[in-house]
């Protein structure tokens, strides 16, 4: 079946088969390693998108799924000023992260964000879950997104004024 | 690897109208019980598949003073974003403990009452609220307590051919209120149950008592709750021992893991209504 | 040579990313037993283009070297354990190659699994330590109180950044290697003796690492070894590449260990004897046996002095899957049953635990286990004061010990308790069997005043890499801009050992340091560019001879503390911790904030391996419901974790202490729960059946 979608502000549609996850034809059909299959299973983060600006696992979504909605994936979130609001937020605190799981901090973050512009330690902490990972130091963490925030009102608040 | 069909109705009547022409179609909503348990490359459906996530009609919330009704294709995450107090607390308590942030995003509040493997994490919560679901089927549609999605043998009894279209929540107000969930978050292995109470007194006289536990069979135990009502706090020593002994012998079929587990709940409840 | 992509830093990317032209894929045949004879591997009918790899099809030895041990890279005859390799399947599809794989029909002539490892047979040992220290015997018979217990860790799953797998091509005469290893030369050396070739002719080319909890030190060899033996056959790049599911259910898990602590203590109090024994299922084959046993044995005694020892130990070999290293090679285990013993000893004279152990700790001039004093004053009162007042432990543990005493049942309140641990990490601690004699880094000033750094360490993380960069920009006086590390290709990079143990900042550092005072004694007289290799002669080994330990224990150690809280659920009884303190003394730290960010997120691990990481592996496999369950602990419930570092040696030295969170938060927090509960436990993490107990006191 043809299945048409937004993927990173561009209109595409691909002839995806019922089983077909979207993780996968993220990677395979459109080049998009950002995105990476690895649990299969929703809980590892490494393939997370934002699917209508929600933060979603790429791997749980049969690409029939996300037919008419808009999928954003880190290397379509890469060119926003969130993205360089985070990445700095991220760099103030000190955040270093394994390299394997940073798409996935990125866009749960962007996703909270949206959501809260100023989330507490606990919002910031429950939102990780979704990317669990051995590196995650919590406080530095926390204090990246926090960062972030701040980053993101002041750029906003800029724009505002002018 | 054999594809399915997949449908996308785009209405409600459509919606019932291919579940009477394919009564072994699958509903998909968000998808989550369906491929958690896969970790194959391809999706394992099955041969017919209904995709409902973007019809409208399932898709509301409408908010009174006395209850809330959320439509069954609302994710798990739109319902905890609802305004403060907008669902009850016990019912909160419950979406919370479901997967992580982004599973919350895909899973629908429908499809984790309409499973037939297992009770999934809310429906514990939701029995023993009395809350209710409306069903629809070709012969129309009905109001059924939540408590009857479990048959008399404690395993799921979602009715076949029907379409969950939302569920209305009271909203009371509770004095005491537990939820727990035990064994394994991550995943609903055979050990893994949500534990849920509900209980209002007034003037030290216990005036209801709810309590359910649901993994992959339930337990509503109305009989023994009827007898919590209307006695007065604290509980005295024979009456703790007397509803302990029934409740222990209730969870007879539970796996001898959350029989324990049950168990040690039940006792804390018991111990706390009886200090 | 053929080139994958590299990142802005020259490094290769993950192994995920990495695809070429015309790749095949590798999916592998698996004994269906955990022991028995292999009578014959049929596979399906095979389309073209596929074709199946047997061990007769290698070309040179079919086995890697790891550790002392030989590990068989195909099973021929044997099948030692469920999921053991025995075939490869190769071809262009990898989903089709999986199919073939499970379809292909391995014939067993099965044999019952030996499982059993803490009552075993001789024929199960595959390594004995004994050592004796004093006369243990005497100081028990006139102890004037003895305690014991047997303290279990369970196997634990690395979830490492990315599942482990291999690339393999070849490119005129040299064949090139991807895959994410601690220890990129331990690679190259593996795949030259499968293939019958010279190590030269083999290049390593080592991907993104990222967190490994040391389950990459030997098993990346092994796939590799898949990898480079299917690309000589068909003459294409070929990967092999485990789903996250399989690479859980197979690849190596922490080794589980049983040890049994009897101490005694004299009359005024303080310990006179201690005897261990420990068991250590080190699973088929038993690649990091001797390691493992004897980091768990030399540190069994725990940090405190102990004039008469006795230690029996032995790595026991099962049917269950390989088993080694997690998060260090086995001491925290030590620790675990050494602290727990501790604790009991305290709570039963009615002391605080800071100052039983106060009176018992290792002091400047103890005896070791090794029979040398130890030289330096381990930092016990600056760290146990750090964090007794940080966390207000002595006021608490005297409230708690209370309520323990008194208490009638869970409705007289929440039930808490508070648990502190201290323990060591050995720094210049070194891998025997295959390390080499010496290891070697090379620095470089350029023309163009730039500098370059080569080590084989450098697949370790970027912090650490920042610290090299930082020790030579100072050496040198040179921007930390202009200092770059080069990948740890194996054709460019000298081999310094492998990544773990934290040698990143202390061996690899100070050979980085010397190569820079070497470079700066010569810059100004000589030409650039300058190179200088800096080598580290590898001390002897320890040696466990006679029943005695002859070596050193460590050239310097860094020292740590963890005080943890925690409440029982009111509800499930399931401990709840509140807090984590810990306080480590590293020596000299170079960045803070990173060695701080490093301990919290060390803790983060600690605490999920006492509240919920845990595999029984009961019935010689791990099963899918294993991988379905397990899980790291979501950051939303992890408690406040307070890190201070202090500083207490006047010319501080470069020391790990990434281990220090496993050698001392788990046993605190047994200690803690065991207080709220009332009932010492004796494993983590503490299971329901265990905590009915607690219900039915109550």
């Amino acid at each position: 079946m043809t299945i048409s979608f937004i993927l990173n502000g561009e209109d595409v549609s691909l002839n995806a088969r019922s089983y077909d996850r979207l993780a996968d034809a993220l990677r395979e059909h459109f080049g998009l390693l950002g995105v990476k299959a690895d649990c299969r299973r929703g809980v590892c983060g490494k393939c997370l998108i934002l699917l209508d600006g929600r933060l979603a696992p790429s791997c749980l979504l049969p690409v029939f799924r996300v037919r008419g909605r808009e999928v954003i994936t880190i290397e379509g979130f890469s060119q926003t000023d969130e993205f360089a609001d985070i990445m700095k937020g991220f760099a103030e605190a000190g955040l270093e992260t394994c390299g394997f799981c940073d798409s996935g901090k990125i866009l749960a973050t962007a996703a909270l964000l949206e959501r809260q512009a100023r989330p507490s330690a606990r919002e910031i902490l429950e939102e990780m879950a979704s990317v669990p990972c051995r590196c995650t130091d919590p406080e530095t963490m926390v204090k990246g997104v926090q960062a972030a925030a701040e980053l993101k009102a002041r750029r906003h608040y800029r724009r505002a004024s002018q | 690897m054999r594809a399915s069909e997949v449908y996308f109705p785009d209405s409600l009547p459509a919606l019932l109208d291919l579940v009477r022409r394919m009564p072994d179609a699958v509903i998909y909503s968000g998808g989550t019980e369906i491929l958690r348990g896969q970790s194959e490359p391809y999706a394992r459906l099955p041969p017919e598949v209904i995709s409902i996530c973007g019809l409208s009609e399932l898709r509301q919330v409408a908010l009174t003073e006395r209850f809330v009704e959320i439509g069954a294709c609302v994710t798990i995450a739109e319902i905890l974003e609802l305004r403060e107090n907008a669902v009850p607390e016990l019912f909160a308590l419950a979406l919370r403990g479901i997967g992580t942030p982004a599973l919350r995003s895909l899973a629908t509040i429908g499809g984790n009452l309409a499973s037939t493997s297992r009770f999934m994490d809310a429906w514990p919560a939701l029995a023993c609220l009395d809350a209710l679901v409306e069903l629809r089927d070709a012969s129309g549609s009905r109001w059924v307590n939540v408590n009857r999605l479990a048959g008399s043998d404690g395993a799921p009894d979602f009715p076949a051919g029907n379409i969950l279209v939302r569920l209305r929540l009271p909203l009371d107000r509770w004095d005491l209120v537990v939820l727990r969930k035990v064994g394994t978050r991550d995943y609903p292995s055979k050990d893994t149950a949500v534990f849920a109470l509900a209980t209002k007194a007034e003037k030290g006289i216990l005036s209801e008592f709810r309590l359910a536990f649901a993994g992959q069979i339930a337990l509503r135990l109305r009989e023994i709750e009827s007898k919590f009502i209307g006695r007065r706090l604290p509980l005295e020593s024979k009456q703790r021992s007397a509803f302990a002994e029934e409740y222990h012998e209730a969870a007879a079929d539970l796996s001898p893991r959350l029989r324990l587990q049950f168990g040690t709940l039940v006792d804390g409840v018991l111990d706390l209504l009886s200090r | 040579m053929m080139e994958a992509e590299r990142d802005a830093e020259g490094f290769s990317l993950s192994l995920t990313d990495i695809s070429f032209e015309g790749m095949l894929h590798i999916s592998t045949v698996r004994s269906p037993v955990a022991r028995g004879r292999i009578r014959s591997v049929t596979p399906p009918r095979l389309p073209a283009g596929y074709r199946l790899i047997l061990p007769s099809d290698i070309p040179g030895k079919n086995h890697i070297l790891s550790f002392g041990a030989e590990v068989p890279i195909l099973a021929a005859e044997r099948a030692s354990y469920r999921g053991e390799p025995v075939a490869l399947v190769v071809g262009a599809n990898p989903l089709v190659a999986a199919e073939l794989a499970r379809s292909t029909v391995v014939d067993c002539e099965e044999e019952e699994a030996v499982l059993s490892w803490e009552s075993f047979s001789s024929e199960q040992v595959l390594s004995k330590r004994i050592a004796v220290m004093g006369d243990p015997d005497l100081a028990f018979s006139i102890a004037e109180e003895t305690i014991e217990g047997t303290y279990r860790s369970g196997a634990s799953e690395h979830l490492y950044s990315e599942p482990q797998g291999s690339v393999a091509s070849f490119d005129y005469d040299k064949l090139g290697v991807w895959c994410a290893t601690q220890w990129p030369y331990h690679v190259r050396d593996s795949v030259a003796i499968a293939l019958g070739c010279k190590n030269e002719e083999v290049v390593v080319r080592p991907t993104r690492l990222g967190v490994h909890m040391d389950g990459k030190l030997w098993y990346p060899s092994l796939l590799s070894c898949h990898a480079a033996i299917a690309a000589y056959l068909v003459r294409k790049p070929s990967r092999i590449f485990l789903t996250r599911e399989e690479d859980f259910l197979y690849s190596p898990k922490r080794a589980r260990s049983s040890i049994t602590l009897r101490a005694a203590l004299d009359s005024t109090g303080r310990i006179s004897a201690v005897d261990a024994r420990v068991a250590v299922n080190v699973g088929a084959y038993g690649p990091l046996a001797e390691e493992t046993l004897s980091q768990i044995c030399l540190a069994a005694p725990g940090a405190y002095a102990c004039p008469n020892l006795r230690v029996e130990g032995y790595a026991v070999t099962t049917n269950d899957p390989p088993m080694g290293a997690f998060g260090g090679l086995g001491a925290s285990q030590a620790f675990f049953a050494a602290e727990a013993t501790a604790a009991l000893l305290a709570q039963e004279s009615g002391e605080d635990p800071i100052d039983w152990k106060s009176r018992n700790v290792l002091r400047k001039g103890s005896l070791l286990i090794t029979g040398e004093a130890l030289k330096d004053e381990p930092p016990y009162e600056a760290i146990a004061l750090r964090l007794a007042a940080a966390s207000d432990f002595h006021r608490k543990y005297a409230c708690y010990e209370l309520v323990r005493k008194r208490r009638s049942g869970r409705a007289d309140g929440p039930l808490r308790g508070i648990g502190f641990a201290f323990a060591y990490q050995g720094a210049g601690s070194f891998l025997t069997g295959d390390s080499p004699n010496s290891y070697t880094v090379e620095v470089s000033l350029e023309k163009d005043l730039t500098i370059t750094i080569r080590t084989s360490a450098a697949a370790c993380k970027p912090s650490v890499r920042a610290i090299w960069k930082r020790t030579a920009a100072l050496l040198l006086d040179i921007p930390i801009d202009s200092v770059a590390v080069a990948p740890p290709d194996t054709d460019k990079a000298p081999n310094s050992g492998p990544v773990t143990l934290s040698r990143g900042v202390t061996v690899v550092n100070r050979l980085v340091e010397k190569a820079c005072e070497n470079i700066q004694k010569r810059r100004f007289r000589d030409p650039l560019p300058l190179t200088a290799k800096s080598v580290y002669r590898v001390p002897k080994p320890i040696r466990w001879e006679n029943g005695r330990v002859e070596g050193s224990l460590f050239e310097t150690a860094s020292w740590g503390g963890a005080i943890v809280e925690v409440e029982l659920d009111p509800w499930t009884l399931e401990p709840i911790p509140l807090s984590v303190w810990i306080c480590v003394d590293g020596g000299l730290i170079v960045s803070r904030s990173h060695a701080e960010s490093a301990l919290r997120s060390g803790s983060a691990d600690a605490i999920g391996l006492c509240v919920r990481e845990r595999l029984d592996i009961a019935s010689g496999a791990v099963t899918e419901e294993d991988y379905l369950s397990y899980g790291l602990m979501s950051p939303a419930d992890l408690p406040p974790i307070h890190v201070e570092l202090c500083e207490t040696e006047k010319r501080p030295k470069s020391k790990g202490i990434g281990e220090l969170p496993f050698d001392t938060i788990p046993p605190a927090f047994l200690a803690a729960v065991s207080q709220a509960a009332g009932t010492p436990f004796r494993e983590l993490p503490v299971r329901p059946e265990d905590l009915s107990v607690v219900a039915e006191e109550a």
